[in-house]
């Protein structure tokens, strides 16, 4: 579950960008969590109604997790099949080895306050 | 500022707010800006102290600590080695590498899955407190057992070594990518027990190259000592490496 140290993680960056753009209120924040990244979107959501409910700032937010699609290189033919949901083969010649490329950011994107 | 050794650590800040109208800012900033950014300091300060720190990640038992033991009996005499060691309870392993007669630092996290590069910070600040704990050549942390949480997180370390243990399977570079793709060394450990375990090494080896072609793979028995010799000989070259830079 480190999911809730990320969680903290943002919570003190919000802090910083509220203090340094005289916000007092977090209405809406839109975070990047990669497939690859080994954060599970569901805990960090779980983590972040737990954690924002003791701060003022941020209680009552909108938590918007946006998960970009994945490349998966197929090792036999090459091909790469780009897609949100992991395929459980290539869909091209059957491969279940399939490497993935990107997916392991995890990025605050944007923030609405007031 | 670190009130112990002067590195900048991000002190907190005044909260001085007043009311505006709604604002969108982009920021476009990781989440773990703040432990990368404490991680390189980290990495820093291991390399101020002439250190090369390594990062060893595992599933629970699957022989980290007892990799120290035999490496640090056999690699000790040259070459100055110090422990960080990573637990959520308990001094157990501490007490195991300081038996070997090295300076060791147990951190307990109390619950978290994982060390920090701030967990890490304190560590090693209480590490240089233990005798011969301020002239090591070679910094092991080893990371709590968790082959999944670890892997997010950079503590400064210049090698990460990820370990899997023939009982546990050879299906974990496919389960747990990340700690496979994050890493520079991965270790095949308790190799005696191949005999009584379907574990195809040269599949699972293939398997974590896939995944990362850039992988230093290595297997052997630390209790029987086949194949530890040329894990020993990639930590003595490590070592000579960072003192000829």
């Amino acid at each position: 579950m480190h999911e809730i140290s990320l969680v903290q993680a943002m919570l003190q960056q919000l802090s910083d960008l509220a203090a340094r753009n005289q916000a007092t209120k977090v209405i809406k924040i839109t975070v990047e969590i990669g497939q690859m990244s080994g954060v599970v979107a569901d805990s960090f959501r779980f983590g972040f109604e737990v954690l924002s409910g003791n701060d003022d700032l941020v209680r009552g937010a909108e938590l918007v997790i946006i998960t970009p699609p994945v490349s998966y290189r197929c090792t036999q033919c090459g091909h790469t099949e780009t897609t949100v949901t992991k395929p459980d083969c290539c869909p091209q010649c059957r491969e279940v080895f399939l490497i993935p490329e990107g997916g392991d950011d995890l990025i605050l994107q944007q923030v609405e306050m007031e | 500022m670190c009130d112990s050794c002067g590195c900048h650590v991000p002190t907190e800040h005044d909260h001085t707010h007043s009311h505006t109208s709604p604002k969108t800012v982009d920021v476009h900033t990781s989440l773990l800006a703040a432990n990368d950014a404490l991680a390189k300091l980290n990495r820093e300060h291991f390399e101020a102290m002439g250190a090369v720190a390594i990062n060893l990640i595992s599933s629970p038992g699957s022989g980290k600590t007892t990799l120290l033991e035999h490496t640090i009996e056999q690699l000790g005499g040259g070459i100055k080695i110090g422990v960080i060691e990573g637990d959520i309870e308990t001094e157990r392993d501490a007490d195991r590498i300081r038996a070997k007669g090295v300076p060791v630092i147990q951190l307990t996290t109390g619950g978290a899955c994982h060390l920090d590069a701030a967990m890490t910070h304190k560590g090693l600040h209480l590490l240089e407190k233990q005798p011969g704990g301020d002239t090591i050549d070679l910094l092991f942390i080893e990371n709590v057992g968790n082959l999944v949480c670890p892997a997010t997180f950079d503590l400064g370390e210049h090698k990460r070594v990820v370990l899997v243990s023939v009982p546990e399977g050879p299906d974990k570079p496919a389960k747990y990518p990340k700690a496979f793709t994050s890493s520079d060394i991965f270790l095949i450990t308790k190799t005696d027990l191949l005999p009584y375990f379907d574990f195809p090494v040269p599949e699972c080896k293939a398997e974590a190259l896939h995944l990362n072609p850039k992988l230093t793979v290595m297997d052997f028995s630390s209790t029987t000592g086949v194949g530890f010799e040329a894990w020993l000989q990639y930590l003595r070259d490590l070592v000579k490496e960072a003192k000829t830079k």
